[in-house]
């Protein structure tokens, strides 16, 4: 299944949603979990916690899930005081749009949150997430809900969309017994639906499809209806048709859920056994988890043991989600809640990892634990030198936050001194160098990011190469192999060829091609994930007018014929610029990479050749000439306001630039060779 | 009660005792703090003494017949219709009884203030006011700040605005120095770039100067990089201005302004302008030409026979205090520059305000210490003497004067910055790379002045003086 192998992606989803944009695209997961039973307290006003939290961020591109949480049947005071399992359902929605907006109608309708205490978009709380109209972190919310006079506790996950992200998303899924699918009545489905319907029917969820943004004048849910069962295979005769905007479907989903999705298993004299679905790091508290108890029951005090990270630690404060943090004593099996044990990084208490007692050990976790595993490298490097020490504790403060962040110093002669990361996916380099400039007042250049190689040498060592600059020299190594992935395109059949085209391009096998309707059809191929990283979404979107999704799973190594390419300024190399590309495209990338190097870097005062070679051979070359003249002549009446001004700007923009060598050079200039198909 | 609500005009009232006055040599104050010599074993510079007052005086007098096309100054256009001839043109006149009543609410700057030793009559173009107004000003101007026995009195004139006769009075008036705006001596280019007068009226004007043979001190002004302008037009105008011997030329290389016509025509470096490699080659020529006729290239823009440097221009390159009026006028006074308003009738309200003692100031008094710094380096470099890093260095600090000299080293061995030891002679790159490793606390005095060189570090003067800007604001 497609969605076995959605593990661990790399990304390639680089651009942001346009500011402002209100509908937001893909689905987020959200779970809803009632534990039997709990008598909400009135809503208290709390502070809202979440703190901006760094990497995991998504970006749902299209695709989108929302799961839902189940409703528990909860039966009242003693049945939870007896211990006595809440009924726990969960939901899953996916993809089409569900907006955020939706679970802030849920939460409005259940009266979790009180009018005045709403602020728009409640569940995204970080700056970036709500410019960039994604979510980053998961969101957890509990709410009441009544039906049939009988109170109901339902939890909502919101879980990141964002392929960059899927484990976070798998967990979340995890900690579910049903899922909301949410697709966009003016859209349909899209590449990522299915990954996650697949997650979601793997995890044996139970799935309640929902039509959104039926207000839409486009909107057309007969046909998404049909399309879902068509392509997905779910009878969506009992769709739900609502408007997150309107507020049109809101009770009738909450109404499914407390009748469909089953109720969680009474497990709650085993030993216990909790999944983490989130984590984060507050500066004050240390990290606060977010998980599912899943077997037995956590009491305040409680010793607890992670057992994959094998660290104990005491439970200072449990609570549940309400949405702010509100601190109860005992959270029962089903329930979902965050607990505080000072503990100092998020790599203790990684997401996927089970907590248990550490007097009363669990036999077993709970399955689907998996260490991050960056996809994608690069160099980060201050512009000013005396920012390193800076860097590196900025990059520190962050891994507290972000357990799949990873960094170790890289010196380049022509960067100096830096940091080479490695990150899931683009979108979370992006995330994590706009949160280094913005939160941490620094000034880098990235250098263009690079899969993992792996170098079959002449000596019989295999070495892992992330870095061009350090392939090993070609008498040294036998062969080269690199990463490939899977990848699943969707598109109206009349974009096939274009999209066939690019598959070509970028080395890709063809695999398959089906059509899943009479118009849209499913285009399967294999390529390197090098190809992949960069704007191949950006080509996607852009050849398909923006109609075409895709998905992706790593599929393995494989050997290829593979050269290092390197870039010299002004006859000296320039480290950062090297790239791996394939023989057969060396040269065609080295013309591209040098014509766009010259349209970058700006003009000095002396003429600089670009060269770029493959081995000691040249392969293309071109030359910047020398600024001629760059003279104010006249200073009139002594009014040098204005002269100065400009003089001022001209500095301004030498800012941002690295001296390689003489040569200024610009930031985006260390990214070309990701731009060079744009124009 | 109104008047506690503005900031006090830095001239109608009386100066804050507290603020500091530092304008020693070029350097009008002394940084608050001087976080640049902080550093290290450089000790924070002295207080300095008072700064001198202003000794200049620049007027505008915006009346043109037309705008040129690539003028975007502050000037009133009278336009070829007018029923007056510009000797009775009552928008002359109320324009200057308007800089008549600026100049009397201007306060001196002190009770022993000194007196003025440059006037610089500036427009537009001065030469269509009669010389009866530019006597009342400079009678006011006499009897406001005072005026020393041999002041530099200089007025711009257009060809085709003046005949004998006014020269002559001009010049009985005190006037001593003609700059004379000829631009080209191709009749296509004059009408090219809209001025008003022909080649006729050029040659003429050049007649009517040097006839008067108590006008030795005469300027021409050129433009170079004109539209259509081929480089042996540009060689022909450089021949014909040397032979009409003015003890100063100015060469402007055209810069196309936004909002003038243009702006809205042409594209620097773009055809029908000349490309940039052309433009840059007038540069050298008109540097190579005028040096070899012997005049001497003593700042980007301007070139003189010995001596004969325009001493107001000077107050501006050496960052001196200078008084302004008039339309759009600069003043720049106790550290602190300031702009008047470039549109008449606002002017007109500023006039008013400042005789009524409410002005105020658009800017902070406060003036920031690096703002001061690229002052001195934006100034001095545009110099052939350049900047003297030993009087920078007391101001802004060793460590300040060390930077500038190491983010300048590749332009020195590139040839474009010219190294200097006390007696100024140029050091060579090994020399100068040799006294910087010397001793790095005493750098500040190894290399005692730079310049850039001509042409080629003139040429690319924004280039260089913005990598100086970087240096003192990172």
């Amino acid at each position: 299944m497609a969605a076995a192998a959605l593990c661990r992606p790399a990304s390639f989803f680089p651009r942001p949603a346009s500011p402002g944009q209100r509908r937001r695209s893909g689905g987020s997961l959200a779970s809803v979990s009632f534990p039997s039973a709990c008598r909400f307290p009135g809503p208290r006003p709390c502070r809202f916690l979440r703190s901006a939290s760094s990497s995991p961020s998504q970006w749902g591109m299209g695709v989108r899930c929302r799961a839902a949480g189940t409703e528990s049947k909860a039966a009242s005071d003693a049945a939870v005081r007896s211990g006595e399992p809440g009924q726990d359902r969960f939901w899953v929605a996916d993809s089409g749009r569900l907006e955020f907006i939706d679970s802030y109608k849920l939460l409005q309708l259940t009266g979790t949150v009180q009018m005045r205490e709403m602020k728009e978009q409640f569940l995204d709380n970080m700056d970036l997430e709500r410019e960039r109209g994604i979510t980053i972190k998961l969101q957890a919310a509990r709410m009441r809900y009544v039906l049939d006079n009988e109170p109901y506790c339902l939890n909502l996950i919101d879980t990141p969309g964002h392929v960059d992200f899927s484990y976070e998303v798998s967990r979340s899924l995890a900690a579910c017994e049903g899922a909301l699918l949410v697709v966009d009545a003016s859209q349909g489905v899209e590449a990522q639906t299915l990954a996650n319907v697949y997650l979601a029917l793997e995890n044996n969820l139970e799935i309640i499809p929902v039509l959104n943004k039926i207000d839409l004048p486009g909107a057309e849910p007969d046909r998404v209806a049909r399309e879902m069962e068509e392509i997905i295979g779910l009878d969506c005769s009992t769709a739900i048709q609502c408007s997150a905007k309107e507020g049109i479907g809101i009770a009738e989903i909450l109404n499914s859920i407390v009748t469909r999705i089953p109720p969680p298993n009474d497990t709650s004299q085993s030993p216990l056994r909790a999944l983490i679905f989130d984590s984060y790091y507050d500066p004050y508290r240390g990290v606060i988890v977010y998980f599912r108890v899943v077997d037995g029951s956590i009491r305040k005090g409680d010793k607890i043991y992670f057992m994959a990270s094998g660290k104990d630690y005491f439970a200072d404060e449990i609570g549940v989600l309400s949405p702010n943090q509100m601190q109860v004593d005992e959270l029962y099996v089903g329930e979902v809640g965050y607990l505080s044990a000072s503990i100092r990084s998020v790599a203790d208490a990684r997401v996927g990892d089970t907590i248990t007692h550490f007097g009363r050990r669990a036999a077993s976790s709970l399955p689907g634990y998996e260490e991050a595993t960056p996809m994608v490298f690069c160099g980060l490097f201050p512009v000013d030198a005396d920012q390193f020490p800076e860097l590196r504790d900025a990059l520190e403060k962050l891994q507290l936050n972000d357990a799949a962040l990873k960094f170790e110093p890289e010196t380049s002669s022509a960067m100096g001194f830096g940091f080479r990361c490695g990150f899931l996916g683009l979108l979370h380099m992006e995330i994590v160098q706009e949160r280094l400039e913005r939160e941490y007042n620094l000034t880098l250049i990235t250098t263009a990011p690079s899969v993992v190689y792996r170098v079959n040498c002449a000596n019989g060592d295999i070495i892992e190469c992330s870095n061009p600059s350090l392939l090993p020299e070609p008498g040294k190594r036998r062969s080269i192999e690199e990463p490939f992935v899977k990848i699943e395109m969707l598109t109206p059949k009349e974009y096939i060829g274009s999209l066939m085209e690019l598959g070509q391009e970028r080395r890709g096998e063809f695999k398959e091609m089906n059509y899943i309707t009479e118009n849209r059809a499913s285009l399967i191929y294999e390529l390197p994930l090098a190809e992949m990283v960069g704007d191949f979404f950006d080509q996607l979107k852009s050849r398909t007018k923006g109609y075409a999704s895709m998905e992706y799973s790593f599929v393995g190594y494989r050997e290829s014929d593979l050269v290092k390419l390197d870039v010299q300024i002004n006859g000296e190399p320039v480290e950062p610029l090297s790239t791996i590309v394939h023989k057969d495209k060396a040269y065609a990338v080295g013309r591209a990479l040098t014509q766009k190097l010259k349209e970058l870097i700006p003009r000095q005062m002396f003429k600089i050749p670009i060269q770029a070679c493959v081995g000691s051979k040249v392969i293309a070359s071109e030359s910047l000439s020398a600024i001629r003249k760059d003279v104010l002549s006249k200073c009139y009446g002594g009014d040098i306001s204005r002269k100065k001004k400009l003089l001022k700007k001209q500095a301004e923009g030498k800012k941002r630039m690295k001296a390689v060598g003489k040569v200024e050079v610009p930031q985006e200039a260390f990214m070309a060779v990701l731009r060079l198909e744009k124009e | 009660m109104l008047r506690s609500t503005f900031l006090p005009f830095f001239i109608s009232s009386p100066f804050p005792p507290a603020k500091a006055f530092a304008l020693r040599a070029y350097l009008p104050r002394p940084p608050p703090v001087c976080k640049y010599s902080s550093s290290a074993q450089s000790p924070p510079p002295p207080p300095p003494p008072p700064p001198p007052p202003p000794t200049s005086a620049y007027v505008h007098l915006p009346f043109c017949r037309k705008r040129c096309h690539y003028c975007d100054f502050p000037i009133i256009a009278l336009g070829s219709s007018t029923p007056h001839h510009p000797d009775t043109d009552p928008r002359i006149s109320n324009y200057v009884q308007l800089l008549l009543r600026e100049i009397a609410a201007t306060r001196a700057w002190s009770d022993d203030c000194s007196p003025l030793e440059t006037v610089f009559f500036g427009g537009g173009t001065p030469s269509l006011v009669p010389p009866g107004l530019v006597s009342s000003i400079l009678d006011a101007l006499k009897s406001r700040f005072g005026m020393c026995d041999s002041p530099e009195v200089s007025i711009e004139m257009d060809p085709g605005t003046f005949d004998k006769e006014k020269m002559e009075r001009l010049l009985e008036l005190g006037v001593n120095r003609v700059s004379l705006g000829v631009q080209a001596f191709q009749e296509e280019l004059l009408r090219a770039c809209g001025r008003a007068h022909g080649l006729k009226d050029v040659y003429e004007a050049i007649e009517i100067v040097t006839d008067c043979s108590e006008l030795q001190n005469w300027s021409m002004d050129l433009i170079s990089s004109l539209p259509h302008q081929s480089q042996e037009m540009w060689e022909e105008s450089l021949r014909c201005a040397i032979s009409a011997r003015p003890a100063h030329v100015s060469v402007y290389d055209l810069q196309v302004e936004q909002g003038t016509k243009f702006g809205h025509l042409y594209t620097p470096g773009e055809f029908p302008l000349p490309t940039e490699m052309q433009s840059a080659d007038f540069y050298r020529t008109a540097s190579r030409m005028l040096s070899g006729a012997g005049y001497s290239h003593y700042e980007i823009s301007s070139y003189c026979k010995d001596r004969y440097e325009c001493k107001h221009n000077l107050t501006y390159w050496l960052n001196r205090s200078f008084y302004g009026f008039g339309l759009g006028s600069a003043s720049y006074i106790n550290g602190v520059r300031f702009s008047r308003p470039r549109r008449l009738k606002e002017y007109e309200e500023w006039v008013q305000k400042l005789e009524d003692g409410l002005v105020v100031l658009h800017e902070d008094i406060s003036v920031d210490t690096k703002d001061m710094a690229m002052d001195v380096v934006m100034l001095s470099l545009r110099t052939a003497k350049g900047l003297d890093l030993r009087g920078f260095a007391k101001c802004f600090g060793k460590s300040l004067a060390r930077s500038l000299c190491q983010a300048l080293r590749q332009y020195v061995e590139s040839g474009h910055v010219v190294a200097m030891d006390d007696d100024r002679n140029m050091l060579s790159y090994p020399e100068f790379e040799l006294k910087m490793s010397e001793d790095s606390d005493e750098m500040g005095n190894a290399v005692a002045s730079i310049r850039l060189s001509d042409p080629d570090g003139f040429l690319l003067s924004n280039e260089l003086i913005s990598i100086a800007f970087g240096i003192i604001s990172p």
